[in-house]
């Protein structure tokens, strides 16, 4: 009945306007395929970043004349922050296990010989479950008397800081680039039903002569900008999928590669549902690309 | 492309037409009367009752810059009239004609057509007046790249008739208007009276109570002409308003209707049975 009118409608006039449909088909093509492309780089980088400030810790030195319960109320402190979330592991290393360490990081271990008693305090390891917690961990601990008079408490403050304004810039520089993206999809969608329009601007007039209501004219436009839209979307995912499959896996399994070692791989986005995205952004481009296109020819 | 139909049509005659109003000297009903029961039909804009079909009160229309369409025109056609709207190019035939359609606003005044003020008509309202009449131009305005009963399937469809009715009136509407077994030709494989009947038969699928004519014979022959002035009568016949405009002096003079003359925009003469010109006004035999 009617929608089978209006579909036949759409399928006459992408036939009678071959060459303007290939062009709002390429369109969206493309704004889908750098769409496709973006997304999951963007979220790999983002990963990535997140993987960094994950190495974020904390370290609580303890002093060698601290008693056994200062410590315990120490790490009684600690273990109530992982309680509430802002902690997410408390290790303690003992003075011998810092010795330890320092012996396997040193090149030429045997200067440790020469002294005379273990200069290392034992710590607290502390790794706080978001990086902006740290904050809070150095203000929950900094008064303890079981605290190293000379090390106290030591985090990478910078380090943290910067890879936390990283990640917020490529948070909102993304969704700024993702913003200007699909407006750009629009206007050159909308542009291409614009000339394919235009090509039919007196059909349209011949239109409105007899009486068709604007919706029973926009249908058919929109229609056929969805089906352009849906055809570059499933054009553009499934050369996305070649590359994935052809590129990156090829890359990410390569024993060295940044994706491997990072683990960041694992947080970008499922093709199955990028895919989903892409095919439903491809028809939404053609349908609001039309719709916007049409306002204009539909007035009077 | 295809010439023959228009002479292979029986030779126009002036008959002596019975008066509209009277359907009982009519001959076997050829197009099936507007609905004029007094009952609205399902998106019917017109008011119904007896007041005339169009009316034009001091309508003023200018266009940008200075030039007047229409300088204060004045006039009711009845319903079930014949009219004709005569003038040179540039008197202001067509805009009166694009006022009624409401494809133009008028500058000042009121444009009432079937009991309508069409100042008051919403945007939303005007396909729906566009439905209740017919039009048909000079340059045909078919959709070229459909056939005969496609384009006149196109008027059906938009009033939401399904494919069964479509299948149903559009060959009986085509073969009233003279075109049987044209109708799987393209717009470009008809002559230009062919596509006429085709644009007519489009103007006449939905029962409109008025049919305007916009030079409905400004790109054909003579014998053509008198062809479609004929199916046009014929549709009157019905009890169809028509307004015809036209400077097709031939026709009008053999006719002997209604005539409403326009000068730069004023109405200068409203006369019954007349012809093209004020001294030509004798009837032929």
């Amino acid at each position: 009945m009617r929608i089978g009118m209006f579909f036949r409608e759409a399928l006459r006039s992408i036939r009678a306007n071959a060459a303007i449909s290939v062009a709002a088909t390429v369109t969206a093509l493309i704004a889908v395929f750098i769409l496709g492309a973006f997304i999951p780089s963007f979220m790999y980088v983002r990963s990535a970043v997140d993987a960094q400030t994950a190495k974020v810790d904390v370290d609580v030195y303890i002093s060698d004349t601290a008693t056994v319960a200062q410590v315990n109320s120490l790490r009684g402190k600690l273990d109530g922050l992982r309680t509430d979330g802002t902690v997410a592991a408390v290790t303690y290393v003992s003075k011998e296990d810092a010795l330890r360490i320092m012996r396997e990081r040193l090149r030429d271990p045997s200067v440790l010989d020469e002294l005379p008693s273990n200069p290392l305090p034992a710590k607290f390891n502390v790794k706080p479950a978001e990086a902006e917690n740290a904050d809070v961990i150095v203000a929950a601990v900094k008064d303890d008397p079981a605290l190293d008079p000379t090390e106290g408490i030591v985090y990478p403050e910078t380090t943290a800081d910067r890879l936390l304004t990283a990640a917020k810039f490529v948070q909102w520089a993304g969704f700024a680039l993702i913003g200007i993206l699909l407006l750009a999809a629009v206007l050159l969608i909308g542009n291409t039903i614009r000339l394919s329009i235009f090509a039919r601007r007196r059909e349209v007039e011949v239109m409105r002569l007899v009486g068709a209501t604007n919706w029973f004219i926009r249908w058919p436009f929109m229609i056929e900008g969805v089906i352009c839209g849906l055809v570059g979307a499933v054009v553009a995912t499934g050369m996305l999928w070649g590359i994935k499959v052809g590129v990156v896996d090829a890359w990410a399994a390569g024993a060295d590669s940044a994706l491997t070692k990072t683990g960041a791989a694992a947080g970008t986005i499922a093709f199955p549902m990028l895919t989903l995205i892409l095919i439903g952004a491809g028809a939404l481009l053609g349908a609001i690309g039309s719709g916007i296109t049409l306002r204009r020819f539909l007035k009077v | 492309m295809s010439d023959g139909t228009d002479s292979r049509r029986p030779e126009f005659t002036l008959v002596q037409v019975p008066d509209a109003a009277s359907p009982d000297e009519a001959p076997a009903p050829m197009f099936s009367a507007p609905v004029q029961d007094g009952k609205r039909r399902k998106g019917d804009i017109f008011r119904p009752g007896p007041g005339p079909m169009v009316e034009f009160r001091d309508v003023v229309k200018t266009y940008d810059g200075n030039s007047r369409g229409l300088d204060g025109v004045s006039l009711q056609v009845d319903t079930g009239e014949f009219v004709f709207l005569v003038g040179p190019s540039g008197s202001g035939k067509s805009t009166l004609i694009r006022l009624v359609i409401r494809e133009l606003r008028p500058t000042s005044g009121s444009v009432i057509v079937g009991g309508r003020d069409l100042s008051d008509l919403r945007r939303g309202k005007v396909p729906y007046l566009r439905r209740a009449i017919g039009c048909v131009f000079q340059d045909f305005r078919l959709l070229p790249d459909r056939t005969a009963a496609e384009n006149v399937a196109y008027a059906l469809q938009v009033t939401g008739h399904g494919q069964k009715e479509v299948r149903r009136r559009v060959p009986e509407i085509l073969s009233l208007v003279g075109l049987e077994g044209k109708y799987d030709r393209l717009p470009r494989e008809l002559s230009g009276g062919e596509q006429q009947r085709v644009s007519i038969a489009r103007a006449l699928v939905n029962h409109p109570r008025l049919l305007i004519a916009d030079e409905p014979t400004g790109n054909l022959d003579p014998e053509t002409s008198l062809g479609i002035m004929d199916l046009l009568l014929r549709i009157n016949r019905t009890g169809t308003t028509v307004m015809v405009a036209t400077h097709d002096q031939h026709t009008v003079d053999r006719m002997q209707m209604r005539v409403i003359a326009l000068e730069r925009g004023k109405v200068v003469r409203d006369q019954e049975s007349a012809g093209y010109h004020e001294e030509t006004g004798e009837v032929l035999a």
